[in-house]
């Protein structure tokens, strides 16, 4: 599997993760299973809500536009894209950031942790560093001059 | 150099893909699907015998006015108005002799921690802290609100709170006070209630959370009223 495929992958198991939580801060489940830590405690917390949206619903269009972005990437077409790396990268990286604040709030302002959360903090770490690996990847500009063999490739 | 293509996608790839795929929405129609459990729930049985309503009261009960309040523990709009409001009315008005404040158990079917929070409250009245507990139930209502069994935070306000421990836990597991909460429960009813918070300032019925002001110049009227002797106790029986 290259990384894009992986990015892809654990995208999709994010994917879950973060509906599974939009459907019960939607009120569409009943209760949150949470063998550890205060799941509904830190659903129920003002910090919940993120721009008049709850957070799990902006996870759900993190993961989806992540997914979408590492599948066409893995087109042969778009194979070599650098652009697509630095866009997984950007992404990816923001996401790192969000997750990093939601879980300093868990841990020093809400008091309690999630453990939803926490899997889709740790998911959204991997993405980041597998995008950093793919954009080091392809990102290697060309130096020097070009050969003969290079230009006809 | 120039790296050497990179192989199209797998096939093995979109087989994980479709894995993880079917396995998420299995899951998800599960969570879905699967009956709720209402494990720590109490509920009131609807054939025990109904005691008599009991308000919790607050300030000198010869004040010509009389605020009644229906409310729910886990309803949001009574969370808001017990921590922004309820201070306020407490210092400027019942503490004034204004008025006397007279709360009564409202717990909505759809909250299925009211009762028990309501319970709490009632155990701490045995040790003469209602208010302590009614103001800390409210306040912590993110905590304990949505919990599977609330009784843990609820234990922690009670401790907070300095109460008996043993005597609050031995009242709230035998549910000592839910004929009183069914019966303030019942009395609302009759007296016209359908949503929490329902304030009746001398008969006079307001629904919602409400600001200091409107309460006050509710309030006043009121007193006004009395004060000419229009009448206007016409709750007054209903509470104690």
């Amino acid at each position: 599997m290259t990384k894009r495929m992986l990015i892809a992958t654990l995208a999709l198991i994010g994917l879950f993760v973060a509906i599974y939580l939009a459907l019960y801060k939607l009120g569409m489940l009943g209760e949150l299973s949470c063998s550890v830590g205060s799941c509904e405690t830190v659903q129920m917390s003002p910090w919940a809500i993120f721009l008049g949206l709850p957070v799990a619903v902006w996870g759900v269009g993190f993961y989806v536009v992540t997914f979408a972005v590492a599948l066409v990437g893995v087109q042969e077409r778009f194979a070599d894209a650098r652009g697509i790396s630095i866009a997984l990268v950007a992404l990816t990286g923001w996401g790192v950031l969000f997750s990093a604040w939601l879980t300093y709030l868990e841990l020093f302002v809400i008091h309690a942790i999630c453990q939803w959360c926490v899997v889709s903090a740790i998911i959204v770490l991997g993405l980041f560093v597998l995008s950093v690996l793919d954009l080091r990847e392809n990102g290697e500009l060309h130096r020097g001059h070009w050969t003969t063999e290079e230009l006809a490739s | 150099m120039v790296k050497p293509k990179k192989k199209p996608p797998a096939r093995g790839f979109y087989l994980v893909l479709g894995a993880i795929a079917f396995v998420g929405l299995v899951a998800l129609i599960y969570v879905l699907t699967r009956p709720t459990t209402p494990a720590a729930a109490i509920t009131v049985d609807p054939d025990a015998p109904v005691g008599e309503a009991q308000a919790y009261i607050m300030g000198d009960t010869t004040a010509p006015v009389k605020i009644l309040e229906f409310a729910d523990y886990q309803c949001p709009a009574c969370a808001n108005f017990a921590v922004l409001t309820e201070p306020d009315v407490r210092r400027r008005i019942v503490e004034q002799g204004l008025a006397s404040y007279h709360f009564y158990d409202f717990p909505l079917p759809q909250h299925r921690n009211s009762v028990p929070a309501s319970l709490a409250a009632a155990c701490a009245a045995d040790q003469g802290r209602y208010w302590d507990m009614h103001d800390r139930i409210f306040a912590g209502q993110n905590e304990w609100a949505y919990a599977r069994n609330p009784k843990g935070a609820l234990r922690g306000y009670a401790r907070e709170a300095g109460l008996e421990l043993g005597a609050w836990e031995a009242c709230y597991d035998e549910g000592r006070h839910l004929g009183r909460i069914q019966a303030n429960a019942a009395l609302g009813q009759r007296m016209g209630v359908g949503s929490t918070p329902t304030f009746i300032i001398n008969g006079r019925v307001i629904t919602g959370d409400q600001g200091y002001d409107r309460l006050r110049a509710l309030v006043d009227s009121a007193a006004a009223r009395a004060g000419a002797g229009a009448g206007g106790a016409g709750t007054a029986g209903a509470a104690r």
